[in-house]
């Protein structure tokens, strides 16, 4: 591939022609080739899937890109804002095919049937610890049910606990990834904003239950 | 399908590890900050801090509400930490046909 420097990617990519036609030919046969061993840790390399996903994440990167040209705003290299939102699609599709079968309700689920964050007292704990464990998880649980709405728990179980990704579980909270992190965030400031009013500082929580 | 910390109530012995989720939300809690960073925020800024990585710079110093969000939120994490191994590819191929 020429090297190109950020303003002449720019000016190729801006006007229709033989320059643009080349600027995107090598932009996307950098990705063909970049993408697959970044995409490892999701689909082996033997896998076809993986050289479908990558033409496909590949076409649709060219078009974003040429659709947000004039977003670009040269604080990086041309070609790592265009890697970042390869990334993007590429991502959010092996998500929602590795996600596909898993319903929110059933990851956030807890042992009443309602939705929300279940907790365990640790079954290693001495009698005076098990006992300050016991009474510091029905404060804590208190605390959620007082503080935190339904979506909120829920957001925090399949997040926090479940592991499952924020796209994900803002699809099926009906909102997005950038919605969901404020409920969240606002979530955890609440809780943080309580237990500080309640005087249980986290860092001794932590050591609590982090034996 | 049963909830998985279900399991730690109905067998309690002889070895149950203190409760993972309330080790996650302590953990989250303790990242917490009054003013952080959203992911598009984070989207927008992402290819500059991964430059300062690659620079060997100090990213987290330097931009650290970047940081605090990619402790804290896994999909920004994970698309950061695939966009550095695109870059590092990208540039071992750049140095092998130099």
């Amino acid at each position: 591939m020429p090297e190109r420097d950020n303003q002449t990617w720019i000016k190729n990519l801006q006007t229709r022609g033989a320059d643009r036609d080349a600027a995107l030919a090598d932009l996307y046969a950098t990705l063909l080739q970049v993408l697959p061993r970044a995409l490892t840790r999701w689909l082996s390399t033997g896998d076809p899937a993986l050289e479908t996903l990558v033409e496909d994440v590949a076409q649709e990167t060219l078009l974003r890109v040429l659709d947000k040209l004039d977003t670009f705003e040269g604080r990086s290299q041309f070609t790592t804002w265009v890697y970042k939102i390869a990334v993007r699609i590429a991502l959010t599709e092996l998500r929602r095919e590795r996600w596909k079968d898993f319903s929110l309700d059933e990851m956030t689920e807890n042992s009443d049937g309602a939705a929300g964050l279940d907790f365990v007292q640790d079954g290693e704990a001495g009698p005076e610890s098990a006992a300050e464990q016991r009474d510091t998880l029905q404060h804590l649980q208190r605390i959620l049910s007082e503080e935190l709405t339904d979506k909120q728990r829920q957001a925090l179980m399949a997040v926090g606990v479940q592991g499952m990704p924020l796209e994900e579980v803002a699809w099926r909270m009906g909102t997005n990834r950038n919605a969901l992190y404020k409920l969240m965030h606002d979530a955890r400031l609440r809780l943080k904003h309580r237990l500080e009013q309640e005087g249980l500082p986290i860092e001794e929580l932590l050591v609590m239950f982090n034996r | 399908m049963k909830n998985f910390f279900d399991l730690f109530k109905r067998h309690p012995k002889p070895n149950p590890a203190p409760d993972p989720a309330m080790q996650a939300l302590l953990g989250m809690l303790s990242m917490t900050e009054e003013q952080e960073l959203s992911c598009d925020d984070v989207f927008a800024l992402l290819d500059q801090f991964a430059e300062l990585i690659q620079r060997g710079e100090d990213a987290s110093q330097l931009m650290p509400m970047v940081q605090k969000h990619l402790n804290m939120c896994p999909d920004c994490r994970e698309e950061y930490e695939t966009l550095l191994q695109m870059m590092r590819t990208s540039s071992k191929d750049e140095n092998q046909h130099s």
